[in-house]
């Protein structure tokens, strides 16, 4: 099923709905049809915008204006950023929420890609189990391992560092990246390998000379999802955290000062959630196709 | 993949194979074809193979092992302990009584009651506004890649992000929805925060659960539905009586994705209510017992129950609706 | 490590696992962490000033942060205290200290505790006490009622930081004469409800700690306490039940704010800025920020003492605030007791008054005139509150029993002499370590 779903890089399956064209020869329902689809697209893009927006318009209102209710700040101010990038409270999250993400992210495409070469080009015995457990991760619930990693990695030495988060983030974006890999690895023309293969190269020399400046987009595409996954971790990043050493945006956000101990920051969290969330928006906007196909490969092709 | 063990599969993938995927198709009957081949003598090439195969396979099983099944093992060593941060020298064995306490708790009851609530009601709404939005993306006439590009960015939203977002809507003084439903404060009640709770999940997975369901949409051969409509079929016959069952794998896997992942709600649940008003979720629940009670044997006895729950409602998803393990049985 | 680089001994584990992250090795992070435990103990080795860390939260004034910076230069050259932040309320900053204490952190220092950890930070050998005449000279001329927040067990294990305590604000434009009681003033809200004024009063009944301060200060200024002396007993008697209605009271009077049951400190702050209260029990930071924010409103601010419960006796608010403890695996104990000794002066506390509007724990400066003219006001009257102010219950359970108070009795309208009765057990579980916490 849905070997449609992850032609790599190419449009969603919906995109090619031949049905458009059979319904296009009658201009009169077609009118109300368009204002009908129009009116939809605006209900979704005001449902899906407005609680970013309250947040964007909270970040640029004044202390004494973030009562006042309204969409428009009143009074606009620059102030909740300066205050943010001023604090190494922020700066230093936001360091290791890039660093920790993009680490996580290059090691799960790395470590994925190679089992996920496996799963779709290679026979070998115990292939099946892997694929279960790989299931069985994505699904398992976080807070289980909370304790006993938390208990484990303050006995080794790496509670509070950037490798103690990379490792749960890996594992749980593992079973993400190698469906996603292996429904793109097996989209690509397996002859080329062959050839390869036949010229002497070894499958090792295949894989990574043939194969993988193919498969660059399938990972471009695990890349991003991987990296939405590390950057929206919460749990982990304020379970196994405890200095700015490696506490996370999310996590840092709970430490937001007010204008006094018992002010709450809410101009400065508004100012930080946008400032995460922009990249994450630019990324959205950029690999919107490969984010769809990604997601959709990943969990219903298998 | 699949095609012993689900007949509707069958139909849908024949179906899909014939839709127009020459390349796919060949691929798919070709592929299987020369595992079987190999199987019958095992030649040096077949052993380099499943040599290369465990290799490129065990950096990932060694990470994902180390990191969730020791762990676990770990979970129920503790769990069997009494065992207090402050006092870890008073450490002990106390055999099952941490989970006679948690099962003997009210806290725990309600926290299941709360986590199943939240869970039910809110992948059954994602999953009609996501039928919903995955045929209007596969109907629409304009803004197609428009509506597909914003629906993402609820799922590319930080989910703390968003749960502020809300929280600041919902509150007197800085909101603009409180009152709206009558309640000045619904985050101070536990129907009304509970209702909160189901709209920031509903809001930030809604489009995952389209896109996967758009997916599925995509394996109903169009002839078929126009084969039907000649035959006098309605809208609304053609949707349950060809689509449905022709989408049926795919729903099963997106509800077996949603529903597991609903249960382990933590993020918003944090941020919005911070669990008070009896709207703590199983997953806040342990974080509290384990984090401000520092108890992890009772906190461990919670972690351990909570993935047995998992594995239940899993277990039941592949064994009573046959939902077919993404990724699993068929495919080469 | 940008940020810690500057004042981090390179021996210490901290130090390197920067570099063990980018190394990617978990030996490496492991063999590290093993070194950064043998530290020796001076740990100084003749080799400039030992650097201290001080685990607090982030105060917006700066005060602090300047605190550290002055007696860092004032200890010549003994020590530099490098902050590190902790979050903003006190569950949070508490989870944070834990974590580091329960993993055995070498550089925790200086800690700041929550007037209530005391107890749990002993008992559990996290904070080492002061020797007896060390502890009398650095907390000589403290409030009483400040300096027994940090002992427990006749030993002082924190010197008082600061300390809290709140008052009974009020708007001087529609209340002419103050209420004493809580009845008062209750009555005063509803007939100016009735005249179809502000007339709300703004509290704490958020499900939080907030609510429990709230708690024992109503069961306080009813003359009763949460549990005995000793720490080792409910008591909750008939003042409890005063306390419990006078909660319901408010819950079912048209002084209470609809938004009540989900108030904290800063949003009664803000409601009573947009200016539909009339009323407002809260700590006096909501003063420079009216100033602030609303200047107009801030002209007529009042404020007297917190609401009695039994007529002709003062009340008995319950005191807050921050006090300093030596951590107990830091290396350099003997330096962080001076630290804290020149953190906790006079001159310190006078700038985190005047600046960060949290009140002294020097006594004398209640009656200091040039301190009262130079920005604190209401001195006076939080000087009589803290005369008179109560101390949360005193035991290494506490936070236990804490959100078992403020489980049970939210939200504040079904607070009921039956939810009394379980209050009493749930307390009684939570101090043998029983059950779940909610």
């Amino acid at each position: 099923m849905a070997t449609i779903a992850s032609t790599p890089g190419a449009s969603t399956p919906g995109a090619s709905a031949p049905g458009t064209t059979a319904r296009g020869r009658r201009p009169s329902g077609e009118r109300t049809a368009l204002l009908g689809w129009s009116a939809a697209n605006l209900l979704i893009l005001g449902i899906s915008l407005v609680p970013l927006l309250w947040l964007v318009s909270l970040s640029f209102k004044t202390p004494a204006s973030i009562t006042d209710g309204s969409f428009i700040p009143n009074e606009w101010t620059l102030e909740n950023y300066r205050g943010i990038f001023g604090e190494s409270l922020f700066t230093r999250a936001l360091l290791n929420s890039l660093g920790i993400a993009l680490i996580s992210t290059v090691l799960a495409v790395v470590l994925g890609s190679m089992a996920a070469y496996a799963i779709a080009r290679l026979a070998f015995p115990g292939k099946r189990l892997l694929i279960g457990l790989a299931l069985l991760i994505a699904m398992f619930p976080q807070i289980s391992l909370v304790s006993p990693l938390f208990n484990l990695w303050r006995q080794i030495g790496i509670f509070d560092t950037w490798i103690g988060l990379i490792i749960p983030y890996l594992t749980f974006s593992l079973p993400l990246a190698i469906y996603t890999l292996s429904a793109f690895f097996r989209e690509i023309p397996w002859d080329l390998e062959k050839a390869a293969q036949v010229d002497g190269a070894t499958p090792l020399q295949a894989f990574l000379r043939v194969i993988a400046p193919l498969a660059a987009p399938g990972m471009v595409t695990t890349a991003i999802l991987v990296f939405i996954f590390c950057w929206n971790d919460f749990l982990f990043a304020i379970s196994l955290t405890s200095t700015e050493q490696s506490r996370t945006v999310p996590a840092a956000i709970a430490f937001f000062t007010g204008a006094s101990q018992f002010a709450q920051p809410i101009g400065s969290i508004a100012a930080a959630a946008v400032v995460i969330t922009i990249p994450i928006i630019i990324f959205v906007l950029l690999f919107q196709r490969r984010i769809v196909a990604g997601l959709t490969s990943g969990a219903v092709k298998g | 993949m699949r095609r012993r063990s689900e007949p509707e599969t069958q139909t849908a993938g024949e179906a899909m194979a014939n839709a127009g995927e020459p390349t796919n198709a060949d691929e798919r009957t070709n592929g299987p074809a020369p595992a079987n081949r190999r199987r019958a003598p095992l030649s040096a090439g077949a052993r380099a193979e499943r040599r290369l195969g465990w290799a490129l396979c065990a950096p990932a099983v060694i990470v994902i092992l180390a990191v969730t099944a020791y762990p676990i093992g770990y979970a129920v060593y503790l769990s069997l302990r009494r065992y207090d941060l402050r006092f870890p020298d008073d450490s002990k064995f106390v055999g099952l009584a941490n989970y006679a306490t948690v099962l003997t708790s009210s806290l725990w009851w309600q926290a299941l009651a709360v986590t199943v609530i939240i869970t039910v009601i809110s992948v059954a709404i994602q999953f009609v506004l996501g039928m919903a939005l995955a045929l209007t993306m596969h109907r629409a006439l304009v803004g197609r890649g428009l509506i597909r590009t914003v629906i993402l960015i609820p799922y590319g939203i930080v989910t703390v992000v968003a749960a502020f977002g809300w929280r600041y809507a919902w509150t007197p003084d800085t909101g603009y929805l409180s009152g709206l439903f009558g309640d000045a404060t619904p985050l101070s009640s536990q129907v009304w925060g509970i209702a909160v709770i189901i709209l920031a999940e509903v809001w930030k997975t809604t489009p995952f659960m389209a896109l996967l369901l758009l997916a599925g949409l995509a394996l109903v051969p169009e002839e078929l539905l126009r084969a039907a409509k000649v035959d006098g079929a309605t809208a609304w016959q053609r949707f349950t009586r060809v689509m449905l069952p022709l989408m049926k794998p795919a729903i099963l896997v997106a509800l077996l994705f949603r529903v597991l992942d609903a249960f382990r709600i933590f993020d918003s649940i944090y941020v919005l209510t911070a669990g008070a008003y009896d709207t703590r979720s199983v997953s806040i629940l342990g974080y509290d017992n384990l984090f401000t009670a520092l108890n992890l044997g009772v906190g461990s006895s919670l972690s351990v129950l909570i993935f047995l729950v998992v594995a239940l409602v899993a277990f039941i998803f592949v064994k009573g609706f046959g939902t077919a393990a993404p990724g699993g049985e068929g495919r080469r | 490590m940008p940020v810690h680089g500057g004042h981090r001994d390179p021996r210490t584990s901290r130090g390197r696992r920067s570099t063990a992250a980018v190394a990617g090795a978990l030996a490496l992070a492991a063999g590290s962490a093993l070194a950064g435990c043998g530290g020796s103990d001076d740990g100084n080795g003749g080799r400039g000033p030992v650097s201290l860390t001080w685990y607090v939260y982030n105060e917006s004034s700066g005060s602090f942060a300047k605190a550290a910076a002055d007696c860092s230069a004032a200890s010549d050259g003994r020590y530099t205290i490098g902050i590190n932040v902790l979050p903003n309320d006190s569950d949070g900053q508490r989870q944070q200290l834990v974590r580091r204490l329960a993993a055995e952190d070498s550089s925790m220092d200086i800690l700041t505790l929550d007037v209530t950890w005391t107890a749990e930070f002993a008992e559990a050998g996290w904070a080492v006490p002061f020797p007896a005449a060390e502890a009398r000279r650095v907390t000589d001329g403290m409030l009483p009622v400040a300096v027994e927040t940090g002992t427990w067990e006749d030993q002082l294990y924190a010197v008082p930081l600061n300390t809290n305590a709140q008052l009974l604000w009020y708007r001087k434009d529609l209340v002419p004469n103050p209420p004493r009681t809580w009845d008062d003033m209750l009555a005063e809200a509803r007939r100016l409800a009735e005249a179809g004024k502000p007339h709300y009063v703004e509290v704490q009944g958020a499900q939080y700690e907030g609510y429990t301060v709230l708690f024992n200060s109503l069961v306080a200024s009813a003359g009763g306490q949460i549990l005995n002396d000793e720490g080792t007993e409910v008591v909750l008697g008939p003042p409890a039940e005063k306390a419990v209605e006078a909660i319901r009271a408010l819950a079912h009077s048209p002084a209470a704010d609809p938004s009540w049951s989900n108030q904290k400190e800063d949003d009664n702050r803000l409601a009573f800025e947009t200016g539909s209260a009339a009323f407002q029990l809260n700590y006096p930071f909501i003063y420079p920020s009216a100033r602030q924010n609303n200047p107009e409103l801030a002209d007529k601010i009042g404020w007297t003492q917190w609401p009695t419960l039994v007529p002709g006796q003062p009340s008995h608010t319950t005191i807050g605030g921050y006090n300093l403890a030596i951590g107990a695996y830091s290396p350099h104990k003997a330096q962080a007791a001076a630290a804290i000794e020149c953190m906790t002066s006079r001159e310190n506390q006078i700038r985190t008054a005047i600046d960060g509007g949290l009140p002294p724990t020097i006594e004398d400066l209640y009656t200091d005139q040039e301190f009262i003219d130079g920005g604190y006001p209401f001195a006076p009257a939080i000087y009589e509150a803290l005369r008179n102010a109560s101390v949360r219950p005193q035991t290494p359970a506490y936070q236990s029993v804490s959100l078992q108070i403020a489980h049970t009795l939210s939200p504040p309208s079904s607070a009921s002499l039956g939810r009394l009765d379980s209050l009493r057990e749930a307390i009684a579980d939570a101090l043998e370590s029983k059950g779940l916490v909610p």
